[in-house]
This record gives C-alpha cells, structure tokens and sequence, in this order.
C-alpha cells in the first residue's frame, strides 16, 4: 500500500503520484485495480476519410479545370452531384450497418430519390420511372427477404422493414395511373409482385405484424 | 414452451423514458457495480453464474429499440456474454452501431463489474442483479463450502414484481403545478479528451464514518453531502459565489413505497446550499442539509414529485408527439433540468450478501456517467466506498472533499484510474 504524507491517506494500485495532490508517495505499490486500456484501431474510419479527403480532391480539380475551360460546358456539376450521391448512399449503408433490414430501407429510399432527381435534372427522359425504379424496388423486396431469411430473424426484427419495401412497390402504380411511363411492362410486373409479396405476408404473418404495429405504435 | 414468432416487450418506464433520447458519448448514462473479489475472477464460471442469474432477471434480456411515439424494450435472443475489462468505465450501451443488451458484465483480476444501460434498471435494481451474479459465482467456485442454493439474495421474488412499472403503480393525477428551479453553480473546466472518465475511489471504514457522523448528530449521507458542499465551495471562483451549490440526491423509492422491481423506481431530490447569505462552516452547512434531508423525504412530498413527473407521461399532447420530435424537445429539457444542480451524490446505501459468502468479497462500489462530475456511494461489511467520475481534466472538488475527510480523522484509502490515463495520452 502506497501513502502520501500530504494528504494523509493510503493509495492502491501502481501509481507513483498522489492523485489528489501530486506528490510522490512513500510505501510500496501493488497490482493495478484498473486495466491499462489499449487504443481501439479504427481502420474503418481512417479509410472514410482518406475517401473523403480523396472526394474533395476530385471535386476541387475538376471545378478548377472547369472552372478554367468554360467552353466545355458545366460538366463538373455532374460530377460533383455524382460524388454527393455516392456518399450519400455510402454513408446511410456505413450509418445503418449494424442492422441489414434498416440498411436495406434506407438504400431503397436514398437510391429511389436520387435516381428520380438524376432523371428530372439531366432532361426527364423518363428512363428512372420506366426502368430503374420498377426494377430496383423487387430487387430490394428479394434482398430483405434473402437477409431475414439467412439471418433467421425474428418477425419482430423484420416485419416492419419488409413491410415498407413491399409497399414502396406499390410507387410505380401513380405514373402509371397518370399516364407518366412510357413502357408500361417493368412497372406493371413490379406492382404484381408487391401483391403477391403483400398477399403472402398478410396470410403468414398477419397475427405478427399486428403484435408489431401495437408495440411500434403505443402511446 | 416459447412462441418464436412472439417477442415480449416491455413500455419504458417513466424515469427511463428520457435516457435514449439524452445519452451520447460523454453522456452515457451508464453506471457501473463492481465487486472486489479475495481472489482473482475465473472467467468460465463468471460465465455459468451469468446464465443462471439471467433465468432470474428476464428483462435483462432485451434491447431498445425506436417505436414511433416511444422507444421500447424487446425481448431479443442476443447471448450474454462476460468480457474482460478492454473498454473505458461506462463506455456507451447506446446509441451504438450494433443492437446490443443493455448491459455488460465485466471481470478484470479480482473484480467483477457490472455496467447498466439506465433505461434497463436503477442502482437499486443493478444491485440485486450484481447480488445475485456474485452469490451464483461464488457457490460454483466453492462448492465444498458450506453455501446453500437457496440463499441466493432476491428468492422468492416473481418475475412480474421484477418487471413491475411502480411509477405507474403508485402514479395519481396531480394537480397543476409549474416552475423552474433557480440555475445553480456549474463547475467550470476543460473536459478529458476522448471522453474519458476519470475514476476515484475512496475506501472509508463504515465504523469510524458513522461514529464521525453521530457525533454531529446526523446521516453518512448528511455529512458527505455537506461535506461535498463545502469542497465544491473551496474550489469555486469567487465571482461565482452568489450562485447556490447544488447537489442533486436519487432517492430509491422502494424505501417508501413497497416494491420490488428490478426496474427504475427513484425520483431526484435537490439539496443546495448558498454560501454567499450562509455561514461556511460545516457545522452550518451540516445543519441546513440536515433540514433539506428532512423536509424533502417525506413520502406526500416523494409523492408529489413522482405525480408531477409521471404527470408529463401521460399528457396527450406528449404522447401523441412522433419520436424524433421527444428527442429533440427532451435534449433541450434535460439541458434546462442539468442547469438547477452542480453535482450529484448517490448514497446506495448498505448491501448485505447471504451468510458464509462475505468472506470471499472485499468491498462493493458503483460509479456513473451522466456528463458532469458524480459521485456514489455503497457499503459492504465494513468498508464504504465512495467513487467520483469526473469528465474534467481538474480533480480539486475530489482533492478538498478527500483531504476534509481525512481532517475530519477518517483513514482514507484511494484507488484511481488517472494515472492510466495519462500514460495513456503520452502514448498516443
């Protein structure tokens, strides 16, 4: 046991110091009661901000090459928009890692907009309503259903997300109805499978999706 | 037998109800028990007690998880695991990138911790599980002694008067009643780097503190309070001095309204002292404390304090209020409500542990996080250990409060992190 004649009180453990007041202390020292910690290694994030650093690079120079040739018109627009998508859906994928059905919702509504936003700002050829959309909701609707199925989770853990991804199947129906979509067959079979896919939770997993709106929903 | 497609789920209850919204990094809201073992921790039967102390306390088997209006605990099939001590004391539970349970037992040589998420369980509720774990180990671990299976501290306990919500229990409609507390003193001072927390121990002998506190005619707790007070008061710059010092006391209402839920039940009483119209000496300071303990603990007044809280549960308008908005307007409340108190002191109180195990336990102690300095404090046997968690880099209240102590004759025996710390800084 350690003492500091400063204080007058006893001190455990390997220090050599009094922690109230500094001075060194007599007797001998013990064994640690506290562990010495090591520093956690971050690779991930290192790595996410040498990719940011890197996405500042690339933005920088081409708006400064741009900036300098004017007479090619503003193409650094469009990259800087497609950087900015990309780490938007990088970012809501590293936020959302902890939980695949999350990551999964979040994707699809990230992706969804951005897509659509590309569309109507590179002239609305109509191509995201017609094809992309109508394709990538199924796609997410599978993966959801792949990853509660391989991760055996629970109905809790997975009814809420796969809910929303089988409604979001459901989008395609207002341009269709309004006349909006130029080839008409992607978005009709999305809407089929979203009926299925709606028909089949509510027959099997009825009972446990009301179990789960209760508990989502009490106030 | 269990339906899989089934989770049980529990409501918060109502003092938990602000912890997710208002816990972050430097505010975790975790606190941690820890037992002091005779000998070092044998990790596979920490791990054996673990699963049987878990067939006992079925709500430590859940996670939090976002409802729309409130967030909830659900029933999840994650293992509880004992680790070895690798992170910071009250390192975060959530928010955190992985669903987790929302606690963590840890061992390191001869101690064994305990950290809760406070949304699971109060000190009064961690206790007993940490009991329960500590007896389970020990009987596994001498099993030629004479300890009996049927000591195990919480027996006879029910797992509905586990899981009960006592606020809702014992909550009536109050009448009417509004204000805000007077702000108090906030000590001043640079926050460690990484959020750290800087951890002091101080071992007293129960005898010479309750002979020490007889003596003036009061509480241990009266007299570390009063004597908390006045350090704050030593270490305050003296343009500060007409702010009242303020020290906020959790109450555990099981000693005033029979319960016996391993859940939160304790409500916060405020004792503060303004030294700019009151004498300094202790005697005074001891005296008015004294006074606060006295008006304030009183079960119609407890009562009242739990109805006006319990009160902001149940209004409609803060029910139906979608949950991103609760947890914006409960950050900004609980800023508000952290400006009334400078600092806080839980006195657990005694812990017993059944015949024939003392022997193997050296002392018990709890400490917390909550963003600002804290103390704890329990006691075991004939030790009473009191622990300060500081976020700040300056330990002057922990240094007056000590060496007052020590003046007051009390033979005192540290034991601290710091120094860790600072190697530690060095490296990196």
């Amino acid at each position: 046991m350690l003492f500091c004649e400063q204080c007058r009180v006893h001190v455990k453990g390997a220090l050599h110091r009094c922690p109230l007041c500094q001075s060194p202390l007599s007797g001998t020292q013990e064994e640690n009661v506290y562990p010495v910690l090591l520093p956690a290694k971050r690779t991930m994030r290192m790595f996410l901000r040498l990719a940011a650093l890197a996405t500042v690079v690339v933005a920088v120079i081409c708006s400064a090459v741009n900036f300098s040739l004017p007479q090619t018109g503003w193409w650094s627009v469009l990259v800087i928009a497609a950087l900015a998508s990309t780490w938007l859906v990088l970012g809501v994928t590293v936020h959302k890692r902890g939980s695949p059905m999350k990551a999964i919702v979040w994707q699809l509504g990230v992706i969804s907009v951005t897509t659509f936003l590309w569309d109507v700002f590179t002239g609305f050829a109509g191509w995201s309503l017609d094809f992309v959309l109508p394709i990538f909701i199924p796609c997410a609707q599978l993966a959801a259903f792949i990853v509660a199925m391989a991760l055996c989770l629970r109905p809790a853990e997975y009814l809420f997300c796969m809910t929303f991804c089988i409604l979001a199947g459901f989008l395609p129906l207002l341009p269709l109805l309004c006349g909006a979509i130029g080839i008409i067959y992607p978005s009709v079979i999305c809407v089929g499978i979203s009926l299925v896919a709606l028909a089949g939770l509510l027959l099997f997993k009825g009972r446990e999706l009301k179990d789960d709106a209760v508990r989502r929903l009490h106030l | 037998m269990m339906d899989r497609n089934y989770l049980p789920w529990w409501r918060l209850d109502n003092a938990a109800k602000i912890f997710p919204s208002t816990s972050s990094a430097h505010d975790s809201k975790v606190f941690r028990f820890f037992c002091e073992l005779e000998e070092d921790v044998e990790p596979a039967a920490l791990q054996t007690a673990l699963d049987k102390t878990m067939e006992q306390f079925p709500i430590y088997r859940c996670v939090l998880r976002r409802g729309w209006f409130w967030y909830y605990l659900e029933e999840s099939p994650l293992p509880a695991l004992v680790r070895p001590e690798q992170l910071p004391p009250c390192f975060p539970i959530y928010p955190s990138p992985r669903r987790s349970l929302l606690f963590r037992v840890l061992y390191y040589r001869r101690r064994i911790s305990l950290e809760v998420y406070h949304v699971l369980s109060d000190g009064a509720g961690a206790l007993d599980f940490l009991r329960v774990l500590v007896y389970e180990y020990l009987y596994i671990r001498h099993s030629d002694d004479n300890l009996s299976a049927n000591c195990v501290p919480v027996l006879g306990i029910s797992d509905q008067q586990k899981e009960a919500d006592s606020f809702q229990k014992y909550y009536e409609k109050p009448a009417r009643r509004f204000g805000l507390s007077p702000s108090a003193y906030q000590i001043p001072g640079n926050r460690l780097p990484k959020n750290q927390l800087a951890i002091l121990e101080g071992k007293i002998s129960v005898k010479e503190l309750l002979a020490c506190a007889r003596a003036r005619k009061v509480t241990i707790t009266e007299l570390l309070t009063a004597v908390l007070l006045r350090s704050i008061y030593e270490g305050m710059p003296v343009r500060s001095r007409k702010k009242p010092v303020v020290v906020t006391v959790p109450v555990n209402l099981r000693n005033y309204f029979p319960s016996f839920s391993s859940r939160n039940f304790f409500a916060i009483i405020h004792v503060g002292y303004d030294f700019s119209k009151n004498s300094t000496d202790l005697e005074a300071v001891l005296d008015q404390v004294k006074r606060s303990f006295q008006e304030k603990l009183t079960v119609e007044k407890l009562k009242t304090h739990v109805d006006s809280l319990c009160a902001l549960e149940h209004n409609f308008l803060a029910r139906i209020a979608p949950l991103p908005l609760k947890d914006v307007v409960l950050r900004y409340a609980n800023r508000i409500a952290a400006r009334a108190a400078t600092v806080s002191f839980s006195n657990v109180g005694k812990l017993s542990m059944p015949e024939g195990s003392e022997k193997y336990i050296r002392q018990f102690g709890v400490l917390t996080c909550a963003g600002c300095l804290q103390a704890c404090s329990v006691s075991f046997e004939d030790s009473f250990v009191i622990t300060f968690a500081s976020p700040y880099r300056s330990r002057e209240t922990e240094r007056i409060f000590f060496q007052e102590l020590s003046r007051l004759g009390l033979d005192v025996t540290l034991t601290t992190n710091i120094e860790k710390e600072v190697e530690q800084n060095a490296v990196l």
